[in-house]
């Protein structure tokens, strides 16, 4: 897929281009998906949602008065995330202050928490059929050790006699699988939005 | 942009402005993105299965590796048998169940457990006092309790000795003794279980004949 310049994406959508507003969106949306995940911890339907409403901003912005400074339309995708992610930190800790059970349970979205659910599901079985394919016992507590304990490759390599090309070599060998198993199973294809504009 | 900094930037260990600048990237490159999800949705599955157990961590071991291991650990044992039969010598007195320390007596046998999936085979323990290496994912830090359990015909889980407070001796093993000649026929399962978390404890089957 060719990369479409701000400006020009900025300009099709204010001239009322709708296939830009499709270009913008399979451009921004996987490095929303990132910036967003960092911010929504692990929350998978609040992801998806923030997602979303950033795209809306934005193609709302450009299909009205526009941006500033349309050749750092990136930027101000990445910026309008960051701020819903803030705006949505700050609604869930009044909320956490004040709670009203009653209320919560009437307001209950089944849907977004099954789908919540069943993203985290999938990593985890991704990840439970990449450990069980891993020939040695060493792969998998680096693996532990690297993600989940944020110990240095140094250390790693030193506690577990490995020289850094083997550490290397069997995190590539891991992401690979991972990957690998989630295209797969078609776990990756869930990620693409759908957008009602 | 490279693969280092996909990991700095997962893992937590890049600046706040750096980070900016690689989200910025990340969405002017959406094929480099998808390798960044990819990145953390691997650590995201990795903390949701440890998080669950450590279990996955140790269960999957290659059979055919675990076969050698399990038939190099017989080996041992039958020398070690033979050995003790020819010098007319027996080892001393113990406790059913023990920890490893210098006081240790020398014991005569070894035995290596760990967990295989799909695996039929149960190891039987040796005779005498058996030094026996449990394998699997341990924390150094971290302090374990190590039961052993007789399981009777009906089902029944009779837990006849504990061991509290046992440090792993590696990252990869924790060992204990157990008397094997006070055990009567039959078969029986260590349970070890991580202290003070909410980790279910890891079952380590083995029968003595």
């Amino acid at each position: 897929m060719d990369f479409i310049p701000g400006g020009e994406l900025s300009r099709r959508i204010r001239d009322g281009d709708v296939s830009a507003e499709g270009e913008l969106i399979r451009q921004f949306e996987p490095g929303l998906r990132v910036l967003l995940r960092r911010r929504t911890g692990g929350d998978y339907g609040l992801l998806q949602d923030l997602v979303q409403e950033t795209l809306l901003i934005v193609i709302q912005r450009l299909r009205g008065d526009g941006i500033d400074d349309p050749q750092k339309l990136a930027a101000f995708a990445a910026q309008t995330a960051r701020n819903l992610a803030i705006a949505s930190l700050r609604k869930a800790e009044r909320q956490r202050t004040d709670v009203d059970s009653e209320a919560t349970d009437r307001n209950a979205d089944p849907t977004q928490s099954v789908d919540r659910i069943a993203s985290d599901h999938e990593a985890a079985l991704a990840v439970r059929a990449m450990l069980r394919e891993l020939p040695q016992a060493r792969d998998r507590l680096m693996l532990k050790r690297f993600y989940l304990e944020d110990h240095d490759k140094e250390l790693i390599c030193q506690e577990l006699d490995l020289s850094e090309a083997a550490f290397n070599q069997a995190l590539s060998r891991a992401r690979r699988r991972f990957r690998q198993i989630l295209e797969e199973r078609g776990f990756a294809k869930r990620d693409l939005l759908s957008l009602g504009l | 942009m490279n693969q280092e900094q996909i990991e700095r930037y997962v893992v937590g260990r890049m600046s706040e402005a750096e980070a900016l600048v690689f989200e910025e990237y990340c969405l002017a490159n959406p094929e480099f993105a998808r390798q960044v999800e990819y990145e953390q949705r691997l650590k995201a599955g990795l903390a949701q299965v440890a998080s669950g157990s450590t279990a996955e961590f140790v269960r999957s071991e290659s059979p055919l590796r675990w076969s050698l291991a399990a038939a190099a650990g017989l080996l041992v044992a039958v020398v070690a048998v033979l050995s003790i039969w020819n010098s007319g010598t027996h080892a001393p007195a113990a406790t059913l169940l023990a920890a490893i320390s210098d006081g240790t007596p020398q014991t005569a046998s070894s035995l290596r457990l760990a967990l295989v999936r799909g695996s039929e085979n149960v190891p039987a323990l040796p005779p005498g006092l058996v030094r026996v290496e449990i394998v699997g994912l341990f924390e150094a830090g971290n302090l374990y309790s190590v039961a052993l359990d007789r399981r009777e015909q009906n089902h029944k889980i009779d837990t006849i000795a504990t061991l509290n407070d046992q440090r792993p001796t590696s990252p990869m093993s924790l060992e204990v003794v157990i008397d094997s000649k006070q055990l009567r026929p039959g078969p029986y399962s260590l349970r070890v279980r991580k202290q003070a978390s909410g980790e279910e404890a890891l079952d380590f089957g083995f029968v003595k004949f």
